[in-house]
């Protein structure tokens, strides 16, 4: 009866066309989306090499100290020299971010406040305060200048060095495509309710046929959740397929962990729809809308439409993230990929542990035992 | 007119799913409508990135001293020395660079040694480049000090840094010209309603036309003692009162969180444009309308093509930082063009023939796609009506 069972609920699962639509290619087209709109958003970051200008004129000339340390710059900066009448132009035309000009004082022109602005402005500060620094000493200690502090103060000494956070690339944009897995596991809880329906009586004539069936209604809805929860690891073991050989998103390289999220989030899932499911009695329409609604929440809050949200969240309120099964996926994801411990990890997966037993605890006792004058 | 109060029958019975999307598009209005301010463009200020400033090493002034001159140049936000939470805020960026004094290191800078602090950032971006260069400056000048006045004392120091470090270079700043506060906020506001705007008018005229179309209904309808000229006008009317009430609702809110700024040629042009695209749009709609066969496919479609659209076409996430394939895709579409539109109209300071005629080309194309997919749903009404 088990394989039986467990067999004909998997057909039926594959043949509800708008079932496997929702479950299945409404977060692959999500996924293809995401990535289209957003695979430019980390490298908006990147440094590009600021445009200059300096514009030529008989101060310029007097200061080949400056000449020196621009040309010197060429790793911050890609300096032409023009008139003032052309450096006027491209800055109106924002081919450079703002040109340099003496008049007779180092003065910078620009268009708007921006960092890139702000970095050429660091730079003419640099120098000025150089020459304040080389004022300040010489009146102090005149034989510095014996001493070679003109060479000095040019030679600089690297002070920083880079000590990265993980072993992986901080990169917002992944959590949009972890809270995407995360929504596609409790979409799962459509094949929950789907079991559930298909097995009370009050609900469905299939369900009223396996009522009078001589068989333990708990073997039976075992096997229709097992064959739910198969469907449910079957599309998102494509899912993630899909997003890490097509899309080319990175999960770091804990495969074991990994399955293991996939597996412990499909089981939310599906019971989350079975609970669902079995709460709300006789209304098709409530409970998916009740299904839709909670899933949409709780993906915002877990950062599926901003990953800032996320962050407010974990800061503001971390009872919130620990409360939200979405959340718990999401940040299971998150942790496999970027920290360096597992601490964070194991808090989340036995917390979705945690919500299977609940939702199954509350699935078994509303539908068992179940009599029905008549229907 | 029957079928026109039918029309609106079958709406009022749909109602639920349309008011979704006017819930989840009021919400963002009024997200967007929150104290949020655009920095006014009339004089310079420096960038301050967000760094957290981590100490090691003991209170020592040069560590007093480097803090406060960073505090001038940046934003420190104050996080605890945790390893999770810090990666966490650089994950998420609310910091961009984390800076670690590691131990000994005053003593080792005051007496020549090689020491280094420790950074974490993200990798090759533009804040990292402006930190390095800002810190390497107040290092080097104290190496500078150490090396050429020798015995000076540690608060002598740190004062002369700061002195010379407080030097600033000028810089003017090439007026663009006043922009109005409100008309970045706009349009996000006009960009978002493009989104609500389509899946409502798909699941508004959807609905309606799955029960006309039913092919019993139908076979009724036409032989009631209505002409189907008259019948056909009706729906039509229908359709377009059906499109005007939604974009009246939608722009409603624009008035109240606007103003006046909706009065001005920016405001009168915005409002033309989101018109235009319901034209638009509508056609769309009614094209879709006449394809699906299941309110199920109803709502799969209207999802996919309000969301796909609005990705692409740069409504969730700005134009400039699609790629350009994205874009040629998303030029297809004709919400392509009205986002287009919206941003030039909202980042034009005044208007003059050259700004004015790229705003209208993207308002004629809009059109155009509206047009042209009417014709395609007329003749695709006719074929079936002859095969029927």
């Amino acid at each position: 009866m088990f394989l039986f069972n467990y067999r004909y609920r998997l057909k039926c699962i594959f043949k509800d066309r708008q079932l496997m639509f929702w479950t299945f290619l409404f977060p692959i087209l999500l996924a293809i989306l995401f990535n289209l709109a957003f695979s430019n958003l980390s490298s908006t970051d990147n440094f590009v090499k600021v445009n200059v200008a300096v514009v030529q004129n008989q101060e310029l000339d007097q200061n080949p100290a400056f000449t020196q340390a621009i040309n010197g710059a060429d790793d911050l900066f890609i300096v032409e020299y023009t008139t003032l009448v052309d450096a006027d132009t491209l800055l109106k035309d924002n081919q450079i971010d703002g040109y340099i000009v003496f008049d007779p004082d180092l003065s910078l022109v620009v268009n708007q406040s921006g960092l890139k602005q702000t970095i050429i402005r660091g730079f003419l500060d640099d120098f000025e305060q150089s020459s304040a620094t080389i004022t300040t000493i010489i009146t102090q200690n005149p034989t510095a200048l014996d001493s070679g502090i003109l060479a000095g103060i040019s030679s600089r000494t690297e002070y920083l060095k880079a000590v990265s956070a993980s072993q992986s690339n901080p990169d917002p944009v992944v959590n949009y495509f972890y809270a995407l897995i995360a929504m596609t596991c409790l979409y799962g809880g459509f094949l929950g309710v789907k079991e559930v329906v298909a097995i009370q009586a009050d609900l469905s004539a299939v369900g009223a046929r396996i009522n009078l069936a001589p068989t333990n209604k708990l073997t039976v809805f075992l096997s229709s959740m097992l064959a739910a929860t198969t469907v449910q690891l079957l599309e998102l073991l494509i899912l993630l397929s899909f997003l890490v050989g097509v899309l080319g998103i990175s999960f770091g390289n804990q495969l074991g962990y990994i399955a293991l999220t996939c597996i412990v989030g499909s089981l939310t899932g599906v019971t989350f729809g079975a609970c669902i499911g079995s709460i709300i009695k006789n209304n098709e329409g409530l409970k998916i809308g009740v299904l839709i609604g909670s899933t949409m929440t709780m993906s915002f809050l877990a950062g599926m439409m901003s990953a800032d949200i996320k962050y407010i969240v974990m800061t503001k309120a971390p009872i919130l993230s620990y409360l939200n099964p979405i959340s718990l996926i999401t940040d299971s994801f998150y942790t496999l990929y970027y920290y360096n411990t597992h601490t964070q990890f194991y808090t989340d997966i036995l917390l979705l542990c945690g919500f299977i037993l609940l939702f199954s605890a509350i699935t078994y006792f509303v539908i068992r035992r179940q009599k029905y004058a008549s229907l | 007119m029957q079928v026109y109060k039918a029309f609106f029958r079958i709406i009022q019975k749909n109602r639920g799913q349309i008011l979704i999307y006017l819930v989840v598009f009021m919400v963002l209005a009024l997200l967007l409508s929150g104290n949020y301010n655009p920095p006014q463009d009339t004089d310079f200020t420096k960038v301050k990135v967000n760094i957290a400033f981590i100490n090691n090493d003991e209170d020592s002034q040069l560590v007093d001293g480097l803090k406060t001159y960073l505090d001038e140049n940046a934003n420190l936000v104050d996080l605890p020395d945790d390893t999770q939470k810090l990666q966490d805020a650089l994950f998420f960026r609310q910091v961009e660079y984390i800076l670690r004094v590691p131990a000994g290191f005053t003593q080792g800078l005051l007496s020549g040694q090689d020491v280094q602090l420790e950074k974490t950032t993200v990798p090759d971006s533009t804040s990292n480049v402006y930190m390095d260069l800002l810190i390497n400056k107040y290092l080097n000048t104290v190496k500078t000090y150490t090396t050429y006045t020798p015995g000076l004392t540690q608060e002598d120091l740190t004062r002369y840094v700061a002195n010379d470090l407080a030097e600033q270079s000028d810089v003017t700043m090439l007026s663009n010209g006043s922009h109005s506060i409100y008309a970045e906020k706009s349009s996000y506001y006009f960009n978002y309603l493009s989104y609500s705007l389509f899946a409502i008018l798909i699941l508004g005229v959807c609905s309606v036309m799955l029960v006309f179309n039913d092919t019993d209904l139908k076979r009724r309808n036409l032989c009631s003692p209505i002409r189907s000229a008259n019948m056909n006008f009706q729906m039509i009317l229908g359709n377009i009162s059906f499109a005007f009430l939604t974009w009246l609702v939608l722009i409603s809110a624009s008035f109240v969180m606007y103003g006046s700024f909706m009065f001005t040629t920016t405001g009168l042009l915005l409002l033309l444009n989101s018109f235009v695209f319901t034209l638009a749009a509508l056609s769309i709609s009614y094209l879709i309308g006449n394809l699906v066969k299941s309110r199920g496919a109803m709502s799969a479609i209207a999802n996919v093509f309000a969301l796909g659209t609005s990705f692409l076409s740069g409504v969730f996430v700005p134009q400039e930082l699609l790629g350009n394939n994205v874009l040629t895709m998303a030029s297809f579409t004709p919400t392509y063009w009205y986002v287009k539109a919206n941003n030039e109209i909202t980042s034009a300071v005044n208007f003059n023939v050259d700004n004015l005629q790229s705003i209208f080309t993207s308002m004629v194309l809009v059109l155009a796609f509206g047009v042209a997919v009417l014709a395609v749903t007329l003749v695709l009404i006719k074929q079936r009506r002859v095969e029927g």
